[in-house]
């Protein structure tokens, strides 16, 4: 059993990943619960998260929300796979993106049967301008279901990528002069970033005949396609946020692999998305946001996040989607129906390949 | 835009003449001395904005002495409370009334030193920017990436604000040509520069961010590149590049100065820039440009303020509440309205003038190999070579402080020392002459570098500055006639130019030398001479002939050191 032996060459990107990743810096959460008259008084809980959730925890009425319930959070944000490399010792919780890099922050932190809670979720989505999306789709690359919605079929995207198919090899993007080039989703740097090496997940799934990568025959196998998916975008981002922010200054790619929870915050913070369609990757891996108790104080924590009622309807307000809240998700989301598939309908989800394997996908990919 | 200014959010010092690692950490408020130093610079730093002569910073303006508070209270080492110490791209000089208004609603105030992406990313990638910095402010992390040994020093880089790399055609240019301003590619720019029908002005890609930006997107445009550029695109596109960059006349270390020069210039076509300088410029009266982003594709800098893992909890509180801030509605529409860059935020409308068609962004490298492959072709290669002529002051006086030796080493840094990186030394093609003068003119000792083969001449050089000797008085102006006329007329496929340094007053008249000036044809006039402060040299002199000439005043009165800095400043220039 050396997987961790194994793993030691990888271990030490991921340290280089985390440092970039890393937030020192404690959010402080402010105090209101203690300013409260008559409130009581509140434990305070450190825990390190994902920066998706930096967000949800800033949050005022969250903030307010916990407090009620006696808590103080103070939080700094990692690279969900770099937290197993922090002193996790400093911690009372960490929160990763994904449940991979929780069961190594488990393994690292020498808990055993931790009681790790997945609060809430969220699919990883294509954001692309309405006309990039209808040439997609004209093309057999996509099928939208409106005008701002549907689905990217990644069998055919990935044969594209696998013949180099540029923008104006592909019938009616002559009438969009920023529709040229290769055709690429622009992803996070995938051996630093959740939403980069998930991306490489799923798409290595699709390439390995529908089955999860687990050895050297499918890293031979998939790693080619992958190269090509990582190494034409040039410099890859640290986060989603840069190219999600590129993509509403009215700058930047056509195709941007973000979190569904960004595009839905937009949304539901009723800010303007604009000509936005948002395809859902056929094949997908879901993120689902894992809480890992590292101390006592922050045992019930999780249990609170995925329970009250008024945590939940916050977290869909940041766009997640809470464990078993569908119904909640969809009812709120109600009026974007146009841009979400609520429902994920028509989408496949697939298991990642272990840390191990995964990450050596994404240095191939890189070259 | 002045390089260095002393602004209501802070202090700016400038990257290439402030040691990292000088403990500046002061404010204006504290301590009478600090503050008589900073109106000093507050008035040159004016007069310099007055008459378009942009002052470098001196260590004097720069680093207050002895940091105490207004009782003599305890030192003030490093990052002082609600500060924020950034290393930033220049252009963000035109951010000050957003941070004036940050500051009332956060509390935080920003303090500025300005460098280029390369001096920048070294200074983060070597350590050097740990503790003197709590965030880096650039155009672009992108080149950063690249650093292996930067990973670890970064954390939550966010984006403020957009901008692509643009370029400002005179309107009667673009009449000339025949162009529709949304029709323009880089192809069609490659084809009327090889045609000899334009010309324009950049900055130097290894000392400023746009320039680098604009080498990409060149080279990305002409490659034909339809992904990422490897080292094989940039290789096939050397020849269309080498045309394209001979309709540069026009060259830079700074956007700022940029935009004066072509101000005064009237043989210049165009500009290539950020589209928020080149619409600044246009607002500000100082040229009108129409601005077009070419349909090939852009590079666009975003503007990531970007936190050090070095820096103290409390920055990085401070730049978590400052991005905060600058990402809200009521700054991100300020910003766009004061600068012309693109907001970031979702329904904030981007200024009036900004253009809402779309433009493929074409990608920046992906490998350092490739990176830095095109700055060095750039360099080396791409360029048009430059004629130089160092007239340096060997009088009596440069025996005193062993100037004289601080200017020989100066010098022999830029021969290089095999390990130096791309700039950092005198170019392949650069013909390059030292006229040391007393009296009179000494001598007058020309080389120029082989490509390829630089070793020789960069040796010859070095012999050459050894053999440097004080000796006599200050005849400046009859040494920079010689410098012209050694000159002669420009070959026309060079860039020319002069660097003055003396460490006295001239012992010779300016009026014959003013008198030859005006005599000259106008391409000799473009020469620019760069004028360094040194010793007890006469501002109010340099200033004259820089004015004059337009080229531009650099200081390096500050102690020792700083005459390397400013020659090596002034390479960005030449």
């Amino acid at each position: 059993m050396g997987f961790r032996e194994h793993a030691a060459p990888v271990r030490r990107i991921f340290g280089i990943a985390l440092a970039v990743l890393l937030i020192g810096g404690v959010i402080a959460v402010i105090l209101i619960g203690n300013k409260e008259p008559g409130g009581t008084a509140t434990k305070t809980v450190r825990g390190v998260i994902g920066s998706e959730k930096a967000e949800f925890f800033d949050d005022p009425d969250v903030v307010k929300a916990l407090a009620a319930k006696g808590y103080t959070v103070r939080t700094e944000t990692s690279g969900s796979w770099a937290m197993d490399q922090l002193p996790l010792k400093e911690y009372d919780f960490a929160f990763p993106s994904s449940s991979e890099p929780a069961v190594e922050i488990e393994a690292k932190a020498g808990l055993k049967g931790a009681q790790t809670v997945k609060p809430f979720y969220s699919p990883l989505v294509v954001v692309a301008r309405a006309n990039a999306a209808k040439v997609l789709a004209d093309n057999g690359l996509a099928r939208l279901t409106g005008k701002n919605t549907g689905t990217l079929l990644m069998g055919p995207y990935l044969k594209a990528s696998g013949e180099d198919r540029t923008w104006q090899q592909l019938q009616g993007s002559a009438a969009y002069a920023e529709l040229t080039g290769t055709v690429f989703i622009k992803t996070t740097d995938p051996t630093s970033s959740n939403s980069g090496a998930l991306f490489l997940a799923a798409t290595s799934n699709v390439h390995n005949n529908s089955t999860v990568v687990s050895d050297e025959a499918g890293i031979e196998r998939t790693a080619p396609l992958l190269r090509k998916l990582i190494s034409v975008q040039g410099s890859l981002p640290p986060s989603t946020d840069d190219p999600f922010r590129a993509f509403i200054s009215g700058a930047g790619d056509p195709l941007i692999l973000v979190y569904e929870s960004q595009v839905a915050s937009m949304l539901l913070q009723k800010q303007d998305p604009g000509d936005m369609a948002v395809l859902y990757p056929d094949t997908t891996v879901n993120t689902e946001h894992t809480f890992v108790p590292l101390s006592e104080t922050a045992r019930e924590l999780g249990a609170l996040l995925t329970g009250d009622p008024k945590l939940r309807e916050l977290a869909i307000r940041h766009g997640f989607r809470p464990r078993d809240g569908l119904a909640e998700f969809t009812k709120a989301t109600e009026p974007h129906s146009a841009f979400l598939n609520q429902k994920l309908t028509g989408i496949r989800q697939v298991n990642t390949p272990n840390v191990k394997i995964l990450m050596t996908l994404a240095q191939r990919a890189k070259g | 835009m002045s390089t260095h200014r002393t602004t209501t959010h802070g202090t700016t010092t400038h990257g290439a003449t402030a040691p990292a690692a000088t403990a500046h950490q002061r404010t204006a408020t504290h301590g009478s001395a600090a503050l008589r130093t900073a109106r000093l610079c507050r008035r040159l730093a004016a007069a310099a904005a007055a008459t378009a002569v942009l002052l470098a910073a001196t260590a004097g303006c720069t680093s207050d002495g002895p940091a105490t508070g207004p009782a003599g209270g305890p030192k003030k080492s490093a990052y002082q409370e609600g500060t924020l110490r950034v290393l930033a791209s220049s252009e963000l000089a035109d951010m000050e009334p957003v941070l004036a208004q940050a500051k009332k609603a956060t509390g935080v105030s920003v303090k500025f030193t300005w460098s280029g992406t390369l001096d920048a990313v070294e200074q983060v990638a070597s350590g050097k920017a740990d503790g003197a910095y709590d965030a880096i402010w650039l155009s672009s992390n992108d080149y950063l990436r690249l650093r292996p040994e930067a990973a670890g020093k970064l954390s939550s880089e966010t984006p403020v604000m957009s901008s692509p790399v643009a370029i400002g055609f005179r309107p009667a240019t673009l009449a000339r040509l025949g162009w529709k301003p949304e029709e323009v590619t880089w192809s069609a720019v490659h084809q009327a520069v090889s045609q000899g029908r334009l010309s324009y002005g950049m900055t130097d890609p290894v000392r400023s961010n746009s320039g680098f930006a604009a080498l990409v997107s060149v080279a990305s445009g002409l490659s034909g590149a339809q992904a990422a550029l490897t080292d094989a695109d940039v290789k096939q596109a050397g020849p269309r590049l080498k045309e394209f960059f001979t309709g540069q006349t026009l060259t830079s270390g700074s956007s700022g100065w940029l935009a004066t020069a072509y101000s005064r210039r009237h043989d210049v076509d165009a500009l290539v820039n950020y589209e928020s300088v080149l619409l600044s410029m246009t607002r500000d009266a100082r040229s009108e440009l129409t601005v077009v982003r070419p349909q090939d594709g852009v590079v666009t800098a975003h503007y990531p303020l970007t936190l050090l893992t070095s820096a103290p909890a409390g920055a990085r509180e401070s730049g978590r509440l400052l991005t905060e801030y600058l990402r809200g509605a009521e700054a991100q529409k300020q910003i766009t309205e004061r600068t012309f860059r693109r907001p970031v935020a979702p329904g904030v409308a981007p200024a009036a003038g900004l253009g809402a068609d779309k433009r493929r962004e074409l990608p920046f490298p992906g490998t350092r190999s490739v990176a830095d492959g095109l700055l060095a072709s750039y360099e080396n290669e791409l360029r048009r070579p430059s004629r130089t002529v160092y007239v340096l002051d060997t009088s009596g006086s440069m025996a005193d402080e062993d100037r004289i030796g601080r200017l020989k080493s100066a010098l022999t840094e830029l021969t290089g020392t095999g390990a130096s990186g791309t700039g950092r030394r005198f170019r392949d093609r650069e013909e390059v002459t030292l006229l040391p003068f007393g009296d009179k003119v000494k001598k007058v000792l020309t080389h120029v570098v082989e490509p390829g083969n630089p070793g020789p001449a960069l040796d010859a050089i070095r012999g050459d500055v050894e053999s440097l000797s004080p000796q006599g008085g200050t005849a400046v102006y009859a040494s920079l006639k010689a410098a012209y006329q050694h000159l002669g007329q420009d070959k026309g496929d060079a860039f020319t130019s002069i660097v003055l340094m003396t460490d006295g007053k001239s012992g010779d008249s300016a009026q014959e030398f003013n008198s030859f000036y005006a005599t000259l044809p106008d391409a000799q006039k473009r020469t620019p001479v760069f004028a360094v402060l040194f010793g007890d040299s006469d501002r109010k002199e340099l200033t004259a002939i820089t004015e004059l000439t337009g080229g531009r005043l650099f200081d390096a009165t500050g102690g020792t050191g700083t005459l390397g800095g400013a020659f090596e400043e002034i390479r960005g220039y030449q």
